[in-house]
């Protein structure tokens, strides 16, 4: 009896601290980073330059939907680094999230447009739809598929870290 | 002093949301079933906290969210439902009930009821 | 010049308290020679470790920037009282504080226990480690004299304004005070086992530091869960927030282990139980330290983020936890005593009581780490959280207090007569079904574990106004801390199922000048002003609100920006009364100049602290009749 009981302390305890150790040198996820796989939700919003209306149906292909607003003060060290993606020809959805149009326009015009086009969720209800918590956000889709999904500033080592994984992973963009 | 003044109303108005729910309700039931609702839901922005603890805007919108499903007449699963689809599981402070739950609801009750059963029937050498 | 003083200091008195360790183990512990050499080491190395701190309050209060500490959590423009409180606001100072009063308990039971008690070198040996353990935590991985040269800040940076408040600078010490109490319990317990002699009645020598510590855990509890509820600004007194977990576990461990204490301090009964429960506190103290400050669990206290200080803290618990668990694992036999528990005593009450907070503090520790483990197995996150917590605690602590109920009449070592309690029984049953019918139709209040609550709580309160009656009708027997503590506990489940029960809020829309009604009461909103203060600006909404009988008083919410850091906060205003607090916050103005107020109506929440501070005032009492009679 007392044999038992000596085994069970000992175990447990050792069970217990074992579980942290591991726990802390573990390779965690990427803090922000999410790669649940999920349909693109619908929706229907407004360019912010213009008065068509954007829907899923124009959404093809391999992409980055990237959420923004003139009021997010990180949105503005991001946009070099989207401007660099443009550049090497990723393709860049802008999502312009609860800000005012002119402001938004006013933005671009100032620090330059790295998005094919800017869809103007002026309510945040396809952010909601998204799952987004804030901005900046950036969404990784291919075939109509959320393959990853990045809370925070895009950089160089976030690129490599988070998003280039899985670019290569799924054979997207051909070159990069 | 009047130059702070009008930057520190400029600073409440930017916590404006722009959502037009003005937290109206159509009879007390619904009232009371949204507060009891935000105290379950994790705010998926704050490192802890329900959305009742908190008012970063993407509280507020989802909080909006839940007021309008509620109008619509989505029941209490169904607005849970509709959050984690999007927010992801970990926005539910109930996990709920499923394989992978089973032990952490069972496993107090039977260690409690184990440990009771061997205190009674043991040997009373 | 002074930081580098105060670092030496820390660093020489961590040496000392290693010798002090060194002597204690490795030198005959019960030599009169080597006791009063320990015990020597131990004062002198606890005053210079103070004299550090004292520097470093200076040093604080003086608005010395070039220690780096100081400057992030300081300020020229904050008044001393809270100065010297962002000394404990982040997690270096934390340390700091903690250390310190984890020697003081040590040096208070120097100074209070003779030479000659035989543990004594041991226990101040272990307390030694435990402080050198933790100072090499801090002064290798979190070291607070870290400075600024040569060219120190000329202003700090503001400390976050929520933490600009006097309860919240109280609640952390009074907190550390009782985690770190227990050290003396957990010291003299592997004094205990090492010198291996069942006739040592050490359970008497710790009762009243353990009881004194379990006083000031309580009031540090409950002082961070008030602070919640007015600061905090949504109403709430308890979130089941990791870290309020890992302050809830050493309390239950606490609780059951002063009631074991009870028993074996008077018979050489329960001895095991409570051998056990000491190492359990400790631990349980040392591994909510652990938690907190590795930040490994995200919650709004977590101060660090730094896997070296995980692993660190991590190695040095464990050693300590597995060592005295693994000690104990090879000595408990020798407490095994040929006195049964008889059924019925209250010997046997309290074995069931511990059994009953063991299944709570699992149930506890299964909540707090069922994300992380479901996190390593599955690479997905989940969120256990109050609907866990309520599921598990309510019924098994209805159930607990039905034992409790019973135990009222038990007596040391002897069984009782089931018969003597039929009419009690009767009487508070009958009591209590009477009340809660009442309270029922008054204010129809729904909900089957609602009504237990009630009926549990009041069957227990009204069973010890049956006590007293009888202590002064016929000078029966009544132990005082006993009533007060557990009347205290039946008032808790009683507050706490109303405030759950009838509590409500709303968010008015009221433009200046507008009157709504809510709970027929009448709300104006009759003003709206801006204040400047010394760090910040302020508005301040008056609200006259008029309640059913024509009272009037007015409630004034605010918002404020602070000029540090351009925080904005919101200030609750809260009329309190015996039977509900009224709360009222501002949330946003909007487009057509109304605001938005919420207001709520908290019912008996006054209630809920109060029967925390009939335990703390219980437990203060107890330690004073046993410092009476020994002396």
């Amino acid at each position: 009896m007392t044999i038992i009981i000596r085994f069970i302390i000992v175990s447990t305890t050792l069970a217990f601290f074992s579980f942290f150790y591991f726990y802390i040198n573990e390779d965690k996820y990427y803090p922000g980073a999410d790669f649940t796989i999920s349909e693109m939700p619908n929706f229907k919003l407004k360019d912010l330059y213009s008065e068509r209306l954007f829907k899923i149906e124009d959404l093809e292909g391999t992409f980055l939907i990237n959420v923004w607003a003139s009021w997010c003060i990180t949105c503005r060290v991001e946009h070099n680094f989207l401007t660099k993606l443009d550049s090497k020809n990723i393709p860049i959805i802008g999502l312009n999230y609860k800000d005012e149009e002119k402001d938004a326009i006013s933005w671009i015009n100032r620090f330059g447009d790295p998005y094919k086009f800017i869809i103007h969720d002026y309510k945040g209800e396809l952010a909601l739809d998204l799952g987004v918590t804030g901005a900046p956000e950036t969404f990784l889709l291919n075939d109509g598929k959320i393959i990853a999904h990045y809370r925070g500033e895009v950089n160089d080592m976030i690129w490599e870290d988070v998003f280039k994984p899985i670019i290569k992973k799924e054979n997207l963009f051909n070159v990069n | 002093m009047l130059i702070r003044f009008f930057l520190f109303f400029s600073m409440i108005f930017s916590n404006l949301t722009i959502s037009e729910s003005l937290y109206k309700f159509d009879n007390a039931e619904d009232e009371k079933r949204f507060y009891s609702l935000i105290k379950e839901i994790r705010c998926p922005k704050c490192t802890s906290g329900s959305l009742a603890s908190s008012n970063a805007p993407v509280s507020e919108d989802i909080k909006s969210k839940i007021i309008e499903l509620i109008k619509e007449g989505k029941s209490n699963q169904e607005i849970k439902e509709f959050l984690s689809d999007r927010f992801g599981n970990q926005v539910l402070y109930n996990p709920g009930l499923n394989k992978d739950t089973y032990f952490l609801w069972f496993a107090p009750g039977l260690f409690l009821i184990m440990i009771l059963l061997i205190f009674f029937f043991r040997k009373k050498t | 010049m002074l930081i580098e003083i105060a670092h030496f200091l820390s660093i020489v008195a961590t040496g000392l308290f290693f010798l002090c360790f060194i002597f204690s183990i490795f030198f005959d512990s019960k030599d009169v020679y080597i006791i009063n050499l320990v015990s020597r080491i131990y004062s002198h190395s606890f005053f210079i470790f103070l004299s550090s701190f004292l520097i470093y309050v200076w040093l604080a209060i003086n608005d010395n920037f070039s220690v780096l500490y100081i400057a992030q959590h300081s300020n020229i423009n904050l008044p001393v009282f809270y100065k010297i409180s962002s000394i404990w606001s982040a997690h270096e100072g934390s340390m700091f504080l903690w250390i310190i009063f984890l020697t003081t308990w040590g040096v208070v039971y120097n100074f209070s226990t003779k030479n000659d008690q035989l543990l004594k070198a041991r226990t101040l040996g272990i307390i030694s480690l435990t402080s050198v353990g933790f100072l090499l935590f801090l002064l290798l991985t979190s070291n607070p004299f870290e400075t600024i040269l040569p060219l120190p800040p000329e202003n700090g940076a503001d400390i976050n304004p929520v933490l600009q408040d006097p309860l919240l600078a109280i609640h952390p010490p009074m907190l550390y005070l009782g985690y770190v109490g227990f050290v003396i319990a957990f010291g003299q317990a592997i004094a205990f086992m090492l010198e291996g002699d069942p006739k040592i009645k050490w359970e008497k020598q710790v009762r009243s530091w353990s009881v004194a510590s379990w006083s000031f855990l309580t009031l540090g509890i409950a002082l961070g869960s008030w602070w919640a509820y007015y600061e905090l600004g949504w109403g709430g007194y308890w979130f089941w927030d990791p870290v309020e977990n890992v302050a809830l576990m050493p309390w239950l461990a606490a609780t059951a282990f002063i009631h074991s204490l009870s028993a074996s301090s008077k018979s050489s009964i329960l001895r095991i139980w409570t051998l056990l429960l000491s190492i359990l506190v400790f631990s349980l103290s040392l591994f909510g330290a652990f938690i907190v400050r590795s930040g490994i669990i995200d919650s709004v206290h977590s101060f660090a983020n730094d896997p070296e200080r995980g692993l660190y803290l991590l190695s040095f618990i464990g050693i300590l936890v597995m060592t005295s668990l693994l000690l104990f694992s090879l000595r408990f036999n020798l407490l095994i005593s040929s006195k049964k528990i008889v059924s019925l005593s209250k010997e046997s009450f309290i074995s069931i009581n511990n059994i009953f907070f063991g299944a709570l503090i699992f149930s506890t520790m299964l909540g707090v780490l069922y994300p992380l483990i479901y996190e390593f197995i599955f690479d997905q996150k989940i969120s256990v959280g109050a609907p866990f917590y309520n599921a598990i605690f309510v019924p098994v602590t209805l159930i607990a207090c039905i034992f409790l109920y019973f135990s009222i009449d038990s007596k040391w070592q002897q069984s009782f007569n089931l018969k003597a309690l039929y009419q009690p029984l009767f009487l508070s049953i009958i009591f209590s079904v009477i009340i809660v019918s009442l309270i029922f139709f008054q204010f129809s209040i729904s909900g089957f574990w609602t009504l237990m609550s009630l009926t549990v709580g009041l069957i227990i309160i009204i069973r010890y106004l049956i006590v007293i009656y009888f202590y002064f009708a016929y000078k029966r027997f009544a132990n005082f801390f006993s009533i007060i503590s557990h009347c205290g506990l039946g008032l808790l489940i009683i507050s706490i199922a109303l405030n759950d029960n009838l509590s409500s809020e709303r968010a008015l829309n009221i433009k200046i000048n507008e009157t709504e009604i809510y709970k027929d009461h009448q709300i104006t909103f009759t003003n709206l002003r801006v204040v400047p203060e010394s760090n910040y600006d302020s508005v301040k909404a008056d609200f006259l609100v008029t309640n059913p009988n024509g009272d009037t008083f007015t409630l004034t919410p605010e918002k404020r920006k602070y000029f540090a850091r351009g925080q904005v906060t919101s200030e609750t205003a809260i009329h309190a009364s015996v039977l509900k607090d009224i709360y009222m916050t501002i949330g946003d103005q909007l487009d057509d100049g109304s605001w938005i107020v919420n207001i709520q109506f908290n019912i008996f929440i006054r209630w809920i602290w109060f029967s925390a501070i009939m335990m703390v005032v219980a437990g203060l009492l107890l330690v004073h009749s046993l410092a009476r009679s020994k002396a």
